[in-house]
């Protein structure tokens, strides 16, 4: 059984891919949970203050998640372009 | 997913392509809200004193919302100049997100260059908010801020935001196209190999399709449309106050 070359990149780009989406997602979830937690509290604590609440953390959550997105993006170039 | 229709134009040494689904159905998202725009406009009556019915009282509840969550910290004269903008923003992504629910659509925001462009329009909308409410020198002045010496650093801190708030609304979109395709298709070879539940096979299969549906196109489109217009709002506002 001979591997050639193009086996060899054709095999690590699915592990690449897969492996930048994994850890690339580790990072973004534990951040948007601590924001939703930390939005909770708020909201237990102050009722009337969950318009305003939710919508800061949204925001908060959407830029929390750009370091997700780019991984997203590594592994989707990964997987359809290269 | 796939297939593409590229339509390539040459205007002399450059090439233009267009992806001409893309354009078919952004062409088609943009019929939807004028329709869906013309009918509710009949339900605004001519008579102020008449009596509010159905669609009209549709129509405020949903202004009063977009005024709210929208445009919560602008200005009065500000947020009215910004609210079409915004709104219309925010509709438009809301609706290219929602098609893909209908079977082989494609949504328009799936493709790069469609968010891209999005993201760029609201980038040259902020300088011209910002020229118009301080000023084309207070404005460029504030790139000098807190030290000249950190203009490079403000000028690839506006380069990240817009090309962050592009990609996010693609990834968003199209990650959630790319997982529904792979999910029912793998789903659809596990059942395929097993032949005592092919009988279940089908309406597991209907099930599950619209379930990822549901979840990827109407929450996870609605939830991104609204940061997609929320981070508009808020760079403009950054950028102008």
């Amino acid at each position: 059984m001979n591997i050639s070359g193009e086996h060899l990149v054709e095999a690590i780009k699915y592990l690449a891919a897969g492996i930048a989406m994994g850890l690339g997602a580790i990072g973004p979830a534990i951040g948007e949970g601590l924001a939703a937690a930390h939005a909770l509290d708020g909201m237990a604590r102050q009722p009337e203050m969950e318009g305003a609440l939710l919508r800061t953390m949204i925001i908060g959550q959407a830029i929390t998640e750009s370091t997700g997105i780019y991984s997203l993006v590594v592994a989707i170039i990964l997987l359809f372009v290269v | 997913m796939g297939q593409k229709l590229i339509l390539k134009l040459e205007l002399g040494p450059l090439v233009v392509s267009f992806d001409l689904i893309t354009v078919a159905m952004s062409l088609v998202v943009s019929f939807i809200l004028i329709l869906i725009a013309l009918w509710l406009r009949r339900a605004v009556p001519r008579d102020p004193e008449a009596p509010v019915s159905r669609r009209l009282a549709f129509l405020t509840g949903a202004f009063d919302f977009f005024h709210e969550q929208l445009l919560g910290g602008f200005s009065p004269e500000l947020a009215k100049r910004l609210f079409p903008v915004i709104t219309t923003l925010f509709l438009y992504v809301l609706f290219s997100n929602w098609i893909s629910i209908v079977p082989k659509a494609e949504s328009p925001t799936q493709n790069l260059n469609v968010t891209m462009g999005l993201a760029l329009m609201v980038y040259v909308l902020s300088h011209y908010y910002a020229i118009r409410t301080k000023g084309a020198r207070v404005h460029f002045r504030s790139y000098l801020e807190p030290y000249p010496f950190l203009l490079p650093m403000n000028m690839i801190g506006d380069f990240g935001r817009t090309l962050s708030h592009g990609f996010r609304l693609f990834g968003n979109i199209f990650g959630g196209a790319i997982l529904t395709t792979i999910v029912l298709s793998l789903t659809a070879k596990v059942i395929a190999a097993m032949p005592f539940v092919a009988p279940f096979g089908f309406a597991f299969g209907v099930g599950l399709g619209t379930f990822l549906n549901a979840w990827f196109g109407v929450f996870i489109g609605a939830i991104q449309a609204l940061v997609f217009a929320l981070l508009a709002s808020v760079y403009i506002r950054l950028m102008a106050t």
